[in-house]
């Protein structure tokens, strides 16, 4: 495959997408998820925690992506 | 995984949704969480809890409820022990999406069978939502599976 050059990570294109329904896709995706939590690890408050809506539950997840509190 | 095949042990009604549910659709990233829908009826969850429990040592997981599920509270997140990661527990969306009208399909993974949203169903519950991780991932659902614009 040849070089290809890019003035910003932006303009890099995504991967391809893979066959819908492959078994191997599910595994890749844990693989590379452990990869980023043990590139950047984070902590978040352990323990069940209660949403009256998803809209809740998605703006603390959001604080605590920025944060990792 | 071990969280997944625990679910098949104990016959928990569930559906994946979210990034996994992404991935396992052929777009593949990487995640701090799972999303699943759950069916909140009473022998569920305690199938959910007992299949929890085989994975994570935790008190946390008695207080997940089918009263809450089904009441006031229809998402539930939970962050086991070691904190790095969540599980979003959901039973209802709005009034749009409850678990019976989710469409799904399996895909078996080293024999544990796994049932996931389709395209569709993914698309439709990511179009409208305030994230805009969210309406990026419908755009593109929408455009790998050739799904038509939804009002």
């Amino acid at each position: 495959m040849p070089v290809r050059k890019f003035r910003s990570v932006e303009a890099m294109p995504p991967p391809p997408p893979r066959a819908p329904l492959d078994p191997q896709n599910l595994k890749i995706a844990c693989d590379l998820s452990a990869l980023a939590v043990g590139l950047r690890p984070r902590r978040f408050p352990p323990g069940l925690h209660r949403y009256r809506t998803v809209e809740e539950a998605s703006r603390r997840r959001e604080r605590w992506e920025a944060l990792g509190e | 995984m071990r969280v997944l095949a625990a679910f098949a042990r104990h016959g928990v009604e569930y559906v994946l949704v979210g990034s996994m549910a992404m991935a396992a659709q052929g777009l593949v990233r990487a995640t701090r969480d799972m999303d699943v829908f759950v069916s909140p009826d009473e022998g569920n969850i305690e199938r959910l809890k007992a299949a929890l429990r085989e994975v994570f040592h935790d008190p946390a997981i008695d207080e997940i409820t089918s009263a809450d599920l089904a009441g006031d509270y229809p998402a539930l997140q939970y962050v086991p022990p070691q904190h790095d990661y969540w599980i979003d527990i959901l039973a209802r969306l709005g009034e749009a999406f409850r678990y019976s009208d989710l469409e799904s399909e399996v895909v078996e993974v080293d024999g544990v069978p796994v049932r996931v949203a389709t395209p569709r169903m993914l698309y439709l519950m990511k179009k409208d939502t305030v994230r805009p991780q969210d309406r990026l991932d419908a755009e593109t659902l929408r455009q790998r599976f050739a799904l038509e614009e939804e009002k």
